[in-house]
């Protein structure tokens, strides 16, 4: 534990470090804000927030979720695929740490620069609860809806950068993955297939709606668990084949 | 405290080690010679637990690499090939990082990290960003974060190339002062470095072992085996060729060709490993003969590699 804690610590830091960091949070939360003015076709067909009238942050979570199929991976992408590059992996893999420890150390340290991320944008709420009465069932749960999408692009993220050593290949291999698996629900819709369920079952979207509801089901849960273990499983193993090549 | 038995690694198509074995005790400080591609890094590579051989085995005091890789990788410090290091973060930061996950206490590391620093001569760069650092700090940071938790085998991919001269010959102490009661591997390109630090030269030459044993061992076997020059002052009624085939131990004299000097010279070839040069002097001196040069004849360490790595 306590080296996972080292391993994500630095990691953390190293986000800090560089001015991209800066500029991507920059991004995300202005990109954010246009809900509150515009409406966006397609993916938020409803009115932005101050023609709405309504007191919600939905367009601003689902919204948030769509930049996250972007702006995570740009986030993962370095987090094994650079140390490969650089052949620090080299030092790190010959450390008394196990694999495992180094893939959750990693994938901790950029949740951590995801909460930093998403904390940024409790000036949102803030407002919210200024111009009306929002219900706080809906405005928890899609905050902790939101945090759990996070982290499982991160672990996908994770994932496609322990198949490379090219960051660029992880970014794309990552946003592909992450947005098939957020807007598969939208299929049966687009194609008029009546098996909605199955699409659902596998979609993060339709997973992160039944949380920011405000109800909390053990399915979700389990859905997101699935993802993340499963994502992080998956890249120590990776990490492991290359002691074979 | 090494054991290495029947080493085989295949890069796909690519066979870069071929039934190695080797033994390394505990005190000996061993370097790897070979030329480029020869497989010193595959091998390093494979005892430090970062790859997995294609067959064979490596140990680490009685424990496989592969198995106990935790346990092991806890008494064994490694520099890889060309140091590398996370250019983000600073010396300070990045000896810590790499303290805390070798589990040094929290309390303990600032002394820790200065100490080893200052025995690397970092000191004056531990605020520095380590991308910034010129080629020669960074391996220098390379081989502090090697010997950050005191291994007692340390395992060194060409741990001077980038150095200073000044800087070489500190750490080739360094070395042969750790070897002292710990195990050191290295590897290097520089023949007079393996005279000066190592105890033992294991030649590698692709993907096996060419030769193994001290520097001495090594001319003897492949230098042309146990010959000596030995120069007479002519004596009358004394043919020098007979007092040295009178000897058991001489296998064959031949007379040597100098027209520079008056003296005459001769290259006696003995049998056995022993050195004969003080039985010789004596045997000059019973048969009458005034001993006026007396070497061993053998190839030196850079003659035997090339004719071991050009074949
Ligand atoms: N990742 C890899 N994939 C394919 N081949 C490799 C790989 N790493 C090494 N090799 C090959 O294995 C052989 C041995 O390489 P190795 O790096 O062990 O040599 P070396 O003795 O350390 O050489 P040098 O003195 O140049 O450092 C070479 O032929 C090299 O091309
Ligand atoms: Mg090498």
């Amino acid at each position: 534990m306590k080296n996972i804690l080292t391993i994500a610590r630095r990691e953390f830091h190293a986000y800090f470090g560089s001015p991209v960091a800066y500029i991507a949070i920059a991004v995300y939360l202005v990109l954010l804000g246009v809900t509150f003015f515009f409406k966006i076709p397609f993916l938020l067909p409803k009115d932005g927030f101050f023609e709405a009238k309504e007191a919600t942050l939905r367009p601003m979570f689902e919204w948030s979720i769509f930049l996250f199929t972007i702006f995570l991976p740009a986030i993962s992408m370095r987090l094994l695929a650079e140390e490969r590059k650089m052949g620090t992996l080299e030092i790190l893999l010959t450390l008394p740490v196990t694999d495992t420890e180094v893939v959750l150390g990693k994938w901790l340290g950029a949740v951590g620069f995801l909460a930093v991320a998403v904390a940024l944008t409790l000036a949102y709420p803030i407002l919210v609860v200024a111009l009306g009465k929002p219900d706080v069932g809906p405005l928890v749960g899609g905050y902790f809806g939101v945090l759990l999408v996070g982290a499982s692009y991160l672990a996908v993220g994770l994932l496609a950068s322990s198949w490379t050593n090219s960051q660029i290949t992880a970014f794309i291999a990552a946003i592909v993955i992450c947005s098939f698996f957020t807007f598969v629900d939208r299929v049966p819709e687009a194609l008029g297939i009546h098996a909605v369920e199955a699409f659902q079952v596998m979609s993060f979207n339709h997973h992160f709606r039944s949380i920011a509801r405000g109800v909390i089901d053990t399915r979700d849960l389990v859905f997101f668990a699935s993802v993340i273990l499963g994502a992080i499983t998956l890249a120590g193993h990776s990490l492991e084949s290359r002691k074979w090549r | 405290m090494i054991e290495v038995e029947k080493l085989t690694k295949d890069y796909g198509p690519i066979r870069a080690l071929d039934g190695v074995s080797f033994e390394v005790r505990k005190g000996e400080i061993v370097g790897f010679l070979g030329p480029n591609g020869a497989g010193k890094t595959t091998c390093m590579k494979i005892i430090t637990g970062f790859l997995s051989a294609t067959s064979g085995t490596a140990r680490i005091g009685g424990q496989d690499v592969v198995e106990h890789g935790v346990e092991v990788r806890r008494r064994v410090g490694y520099l890889p090939e060309n140091a590398p290091l996370y250019p983000d973060m600073t010396t300070r930061e990045y000896l810590s990082f790499v303290g805390a996950l070798r589990g040094i206490p929290p309390d303990a590391l600032p002394d820790r990290v200065r100490h080893v620093a200052e025995t690397v001569g970092v000191a004056d760069r531990l605020e520095q960003e380590i991308g910034t650092l010129s080629k020669g700090y960074r391996q220098r940071v390379g081989l502090a974060q090697a010997m950050i938790h005191d291994p007692e085998i340390l395992i060194l991919d060409e741990p001077t190339s980038g150095l200073d001269p000044n800087q070489i010959v500190e750490i080739r102490a360094l070395i042969r002062e750790i070897g002292r009661d710990r195990t050191v591997i290295l590897s290097t390109h520089n023949l007079p470095e393996v005279t000066a630090t190592c105890n033992r030269l294991i030649i590698i030459h692709r993907g096996r072992i060419a030769a193994d044993g001290t520097p001495d061992q090594i001319q003897a076997v492949h230098g042309g085996g146990n010959a000596y020059l030995v120069e007479v002052l002519p004596a009358k009624d004394i043919r020098p060729e007979d007092v040295f085939r009178g000897l058991q131990y001489v296998e064959k004299v031949a007379a040597l060709d100098r027209p520079d000097t008056d003296a005459l010279a001769f290259r006696v070839e003995a049998r056995g490993e022993a050195d004969v040069r003080a039985d010789l002097f004596q045997a000059c001196a019973r048969g009458g003969l005034t001993l006026v040069g007396l070497r061993r004849d053998r190839a030196d360490l850079e003659t035997i590699f090339q004719r071991i790595t050009l074949q």
